[in-house]
C-alpha cells in the first residue's frame, strides 16, 4: 500500500474517531443540558424495605407498611402543598372503594405535617391511610428511584411484595385502573 | 440510551415503568443568587426557569450575622385560586427582593440563605429547598459587587 493512501486512511479514521468523541460529548451534553430522567427504574426490585417502614397515622398511631403485604399495594408520597397530588386523590378514594375488596390498598405517605394531613384527610374523606413522614419522607421517596424527591411519587407493589411500577407526576385514572386490574 | 426515554408526565403504560418527566434539579430550576448593593443592602433573587413556578408565602429570607431590620418586602405574585388553601400567589420568570440588614458593615462577609418551595408545570412539586450565598457588602460610595450564585453555572460538560 502507498505510503501516501495508508497515512490518508490514518487521517480518515481518526477524523472519524474523534467525530465520534464530540458527537458523544455532544450527546452528554444536551442530555445533561434538558435535565436528566427525574426517576430511576426500580420496576421488578424488592420492596422489603418499603414493607419495613413504619410511620405515624393521622391519629399518631404506629403502622407498618407490611400489615398489607400480600395485597396490591399503592403508596403515593403526596402533600397537602402540593397540588398535582391533590387533585389525583379523589381517582385513589374511588378505586379504592370499588378494589379494596379484591385486594387493593392504597396508602398515603404524606411529606408533611400531621395536623395539615388530618385536615386534608376530613375533607377529601379519604378511605385509606395517609401516614405522616415529614420531609424525611422525601428522603425515603429518594430510596425508591425519585431522584429529585419531587411529588406525587407512586410506587405499585405486588402481591409477592416485589416493586411493580414507580411513577412521578400524577397516573391517569385508565392507566391505574390498568395497572392494578393486572395484578389483582 | 437514556435519550430515547420518554418524557411526558403521566404517561404510564400498564405493567411498564412510567416515562419519567425530565425535570430540572430544584436549584436550577429556582436559581438563587444575591449582590451586596451597599454596605447595608444585599439583593436576593431568583431566576425561574421557563415551565416552573414559586410560591410567595413558601419565600423566606435570612441574613447571618448581621440580621435584617424588618421582615422583607415581597414583590406581589400572579393570584392563583387553591382549592384548598384560597388564594395563593406564584412567582414565575424573575423577581428581586431587597434586604435591609439591621446595621451598615462595609467590607463585611454576609451570608444571605432562602427557602423556597415550587413546582413545575409538567405536574409535580418539590418539596422545600434552603439555598444560601455569601457575599462581602461593599465599602462606602463603592460600586455594588456582582451578583453571586448559589449554583454556578456548569463548567466543563462533564461535571
Amino acid at each position: 500500500m502507498p505510503n501516501a493512501m495508508k497515512s490518508r486512511r490514518w487521517r480518515v479514521a481518526a477524523g472519524l474517531a474523534l467525530a465520534g468523541v464530540i458527537a458523544l460529548a455532544g450527546g452528554i451534553y444536551v442530555r445533561r443540558d434538558a435535565g436528566e430522567s427525574a426517576t430511576v427504574n426500580l420496576r421488578g426490585s424488592d420492596a422489603a424495605a418499603l414493607l419495613g417502614v413504619a410511620l405515624p397515622d393521622t391519629k399518631g398511631r404506629e403502622q407498618s407498611l407490611g400489615q398489607w403485604k400480600g395485597k396490591v399495594l399503592v403508596v403515593n408520597f403526596w402533600a397537602t402543598w402540593c397540588a398535582p397530588c391533590r387533585e389525583e386523590m379523589p381517582e385513589f378514594v374511588k378505586a379504592q372503594q370499588d378494589l379494596g375488596a379484591r385486594g387493593l390498598q392504597f396508602v398515603g405517605i404524606a411529606v408533611d405535617q400531621a395536623d395539615k394531613v388530618a385536615a386534608f384527610e376530613t375533607e377529601l374523606g379519604l378511605n385509606y391511610p395517609s401516614l405522616v413522614g415529614g420531609f424525611g419522607a422525601a428522603e425515603l421517596s429518594k430510596t425508591l428511584g425519585n431522584r429529585l424527591g419531587a411529588l406525587p411519587f407512586t410506587v405499585i407493589v405486588d402481591r409477592s411484595g416485589h416493586v411493580a411500577h414507580t411513577q412521578l407526576g400524577p397516573i391517569k385514572a385508565t392507566d391505574l385502573r390498568s395497572i392494578v386490574g393486572q395484578l389483582l | 440510551m437514556a435519550l430515547i426515554v420518554a418524557s411526558s408526565v403521566g404517561a404510564g403504560v400498564a405493567g411498564t415503568e412510567a416515562a419519567a418527566p425530565k425535570l430540572l434539579e430544584p436549584e436550577r430550576a429556582f436559581a438563587f443568587s444575591v449582590q451586596a448593593v451597599d454596605e447595608r443592602t444585599v439583593e436576593a433573587r431568583f431566576t425561574i426557569a421557563s415551565g416552573y413556578y414559586l410560591y410567595r408565602e413558601k419565600l423566606k429570607f435570612s441574613v447571618e450575622p448581621t440580621p435584617l431590620t424588618a421582615a422583607p418586602v415581597l414583590p406581589a405574585g400572579k393570584i392563583k385560586e387553591d382549592e384548598f388553601f384560597g388564594k395563593v400567589e406564584t412567582y414565575r420568570g424573575q423577581i428581586a427582593v431587597p434586604l435591609a440588614l439591621a446595621s451598615a458593615e462595609p467590607g463585611r462577609k454576609v451570608t444571605v440563605r432562602a427557602e423556597s418551595q415550587g413546582c413545575a408545570d409538567a405536574g409535580v412539586c418539590y418539596p422545600p429547598q434552603v439555598q444560601s450565598v455569601t457575599v462581602t457588602l461593599p465599602l462606602p460610595g463603592a460600586r455594588p459587587g456582582a451578583p453571586v450564585a448559589a449554583v454556578p453555572a456548569r463548567k466543563s460538560w462533564f461535571n
